[in-house]
């Protein structure tokens, strides 16, 4: 069926490079935020010393942060022109199918069913993690910007919001760790070791067993096509891009209002 | 040997006439007495002659050099204190009872009620007067090359103290470094002739007395702290367990406040007591202010930023920034609205546009729980569950998913 040591194209530069920015945002968050989270501790202490002081390991998180968020508008708007102008399919969202492949996998794992599910470009477990990269990094964006200017946040909310998204920040940051220890690294370093994400291309006896219907369509020819392209279209593509551009710079600015920075070093004390 | 008896021979013929005239009262003049103890020399020859090995220290101690102007003691002979050095060869103890108390009987009377008395009663002092102020180079406390002017205290006191921080600590630099003589020496806090244990209640820096002792020289700030939870509880009734001035600011080592370290160290300060289940059961108070404050935002800046840089200043509120310090007033003696107006004014002396819904944006201590902060407490409750929910449920596929893999392997 295939040749050995075949390798098949996967993903283009356009993912490579997100997943490389992704990776870069993920760990140095985690290594920057958990000291914060666990700061009574001596790793915590640790940490902060190697790094060179808590503001420095502030500054890395807002940096790291500010640009996860980036990814996720620029995501938004990468969504945005796939769907409304290129009007491809969305292979990423997961759907009943996903639910089913999931139940048939545990089934044939136990024996109970002699043929594994065979799964389109993206398996359950790719868009499970989909699913949960999206969701975390809705919550870890909006709880960090709750976080980062308490102030102006309070003059829409009550305090207790603040300290509730802290919680969750803290939460949400755990979770995802431990995902990506468990899940993620289980399917992409344990089960196989799979670099297609960093190289763009995936060996044919891997993407047969994980990717079977891709691989078919992929033999007998039938690349989906994308639509083409319409100026009424990009015409809609721009007006919500500039909405969401525009909504994070008005955002950004409200946030920033002069009245919400700190006065730095003024110690209140009598007596 | 023939040179030796020789030497012999001639301290006699120089000792005996001394011998016999001192015996006549010709002695107030210290002359004579300078003819064996007027410079090392001739102590060490005096002393070879009566076959005696003296160490080179010990023949230190017995010269007797000519006194220096300032010298309080001019007028007084040897024979005044040493009267039985009038006996040649000097019998072992030359120096007559108490002799510093011929004159200063009153001083005298004060250190024999001292903690530097006789244990047994008698006239032999833990602390001789000379231990402190020398034996011959006696000057008053006034000159600058006095054993007790502010400069010298220390190292007197430290002789038998082992005290050493004081010179680390603010009031010993100002004395050492800076010259500032009307800083506190040891005297200042603890008396001098009346000195008394810290454990005994007329003591200047028993528990009770140590703000009255600071407050000679910090008064507004003694008298802040009497008034204060802590002071009043003393004061009141000799409360065992607030602190007095020297638990927070250290009696010897005293760390200048102003020093960003002590701003750093404060929260540590506080939690020694504030933390402790044993104190604050006493009170109904809460064990966990220490540990809210580190898990809030100011504490754990606080905590990171003093394991990088323990000597830089620190912008974020410690406890005293809210409480106050010496002044501190329990949370009890005001009402909630009170309480929210001056947490507020605090607030905003950093966060200029903190409106009255920020205060909640700290839980005054509080852990959140169902009734109090409920949201917090069921964002966590939530991720208390949903954490081991999620992972527990990825390892069971994991689990699964390699026994699946396994059982192809062998099959195929």
């Amino acid at each position: 069926m295939s040749a050995p040591g075949e390798r098949i194209r996967r993903f283009g530069r356009r993912h490579i490079v997100n997943h490389l920015v992704m990776l870069v945002c993920f760990f140095g968050l985690v290594l920057t935020g958990l000291p914060q989270k666990y700061a009574g501790e001596m790793w915590a202490k640790g940490i902060v010393l190697l790094i060179g002081g808590v503001e420095r390991v502030r500054f890395i998180h807002h940096v790291l942060g500010t640009l996860m968020a980036l990814q996720l508008v620029w995501h938004a708007i990468e969504v945005a022109w796939l769907q409304l102008v290129r009007r491809s399919a969305m292979p990423m969202v997961p759907m009943l199918d996903d639910v089913k492949n999931f139940m048939r996998q545990i089934k044939f794992n136990l024996g109970l069913e002699k043929r594994p599910p065979r799964m389109d470009r993206y398996t359950f477990a790719e868009k499970l993690e989909y699913l949960a990269l999206v969701w975390g990094t809705v919550v870890m964006v909006l709880t960090g910007l709750l976080l980062l200017y308490p102030v102006r946040w309070t003059s829409l909310f009550p305090g207790e919001v603040v300290l509730a998204a802290k919680a969750a920040h803290g939460g949400e940051a755990i979770l995802a760790f431990l995902s990506i220890l468990t899940w993620h690294f289980y399917f992409v370093h344990i089960r196989h070791w799979n670099t297609s994400i960093f190289t763009g291309k995936l060996g044919a006896e891997e993407y047969a067993e994980e990717h079977p219907l891709e691989l078919a369509r992929l033999r007998r020819g039938e690349e989906p096509s994308p639509a083409p392209i319409q100026v009424w279209r990009i015409v809609v593509f721009l007006a919500v891009t500039l909405a969401i551009v525009l909504g994070v710079v008005l955002l950004v600015a409200w946030m920033r209002g002069s009245a919400a920075g700190i006065e730095v070093f003024k110690v209140a004390g009598t007596s | 040997m023939k040179s030796k008896r020789f030497i012999n021979l001639a301290y006699y013929l120089v000792a005996l006439p001394v011998a016999l005239s001192g015996k006549l009262g010709l002695a107030a003049d210290d002359k004579v007495c300078l003819e064996c103890h007027g410079s090392n020399q001739q102590v060490a020859d005096a002393a070879s002659a009566m076959d005696l090995k003296l160490t080179a220290e010990r023949i230190e101690r017995l010269v007797k050099h000519p006194a220096e102007p300032g010298n309080a003691h001019t007028g007084i002979a040897c024979v005044d204190c040493h009267p039985k050095a009038s006996e040649i060869p000097h019998p072992a103890d030359t120096l007559k009872q108490s002799p510093c108390g011929a004159c200063h009987e009153d001083a005298l009377k004060q250190v024999n009620q001292s903690a530097h008395r006789d244990p047994l009663g008698g006239s032999q002092l833990r602390a001789p007067c000379w231990a402190c102020h020398r034996a011959h180079d006696v000057r008053s406390v006034k000159d600058p090359g006095s054993a007790m002017a502010p400069v010298n205290v220390a190292s007197r006191c430290l002789a038998c103290h082992a005290k050493k921080e004081y010179l680390v600590g603010v009031h010993g630099q100002a004395i050492q470094l800076a010259g500032l003589d009307v800083s506190a020496t040891c005297v200042s806090c603890h008396g001098s002739h009346d000195i008394l244990a810290p454990s005994e209640k007329g003591s200047r820096v028993a528990r009770r007395n140590i703000s009255f002792t600071c407050g000679k020289c910090h008064g507004r700030v003694a008298e802040a702290y009497r008034k204060s939870a802590h002071g009043a509880a003393l004061t009141a009734n000799d409360n065992p367990d607030v602190p007095t001035c020297v638990d927070c600011h250290e009696a010897h080592g005293t760390l200048d406040p102003a020093l960003p370290k002590f701003r750093l160290a404060s929260p540590k300060t506080c939690g020694r007591c504030h933390a402790s289940e044993k104190i604050m059961a006493k009170y109904g108070l809460s064990t966990q202010v220490y540990s809210t404050y580190v898990a809030d935002f100011h504490g754990t800046t606080a905590e990171l930023f003093r394991a990088a840089s323990p000597d830089q200043p620190l912008n974020q509120a410690v406890c005293y920034d809210c409480h106050g310090y010496h002044d501190v007033e329990s949370v009890r003696s005001s009402g909630d609205a009170q309480i929210k107006q001056r947490l507020l004014t605090r607030c905003q002396a950093c966060h200029k546009a903190a409106t009255a819904s920020f205060l909640s944006a700290w839980t005054g201590h509080y852990v959140p729980s169902p009734t109090k902060y409920p949201l917090i407490y069921w964002v966590r409750v939530f991720y208390r569950l949903v954490i081991p929910g999620t992972i527990a449920f990825f390892l069971l596929y994991i689990a699964v998913d390699i026994v699946g893999r396994r059982r192809i392997r062998r099959s195929s």
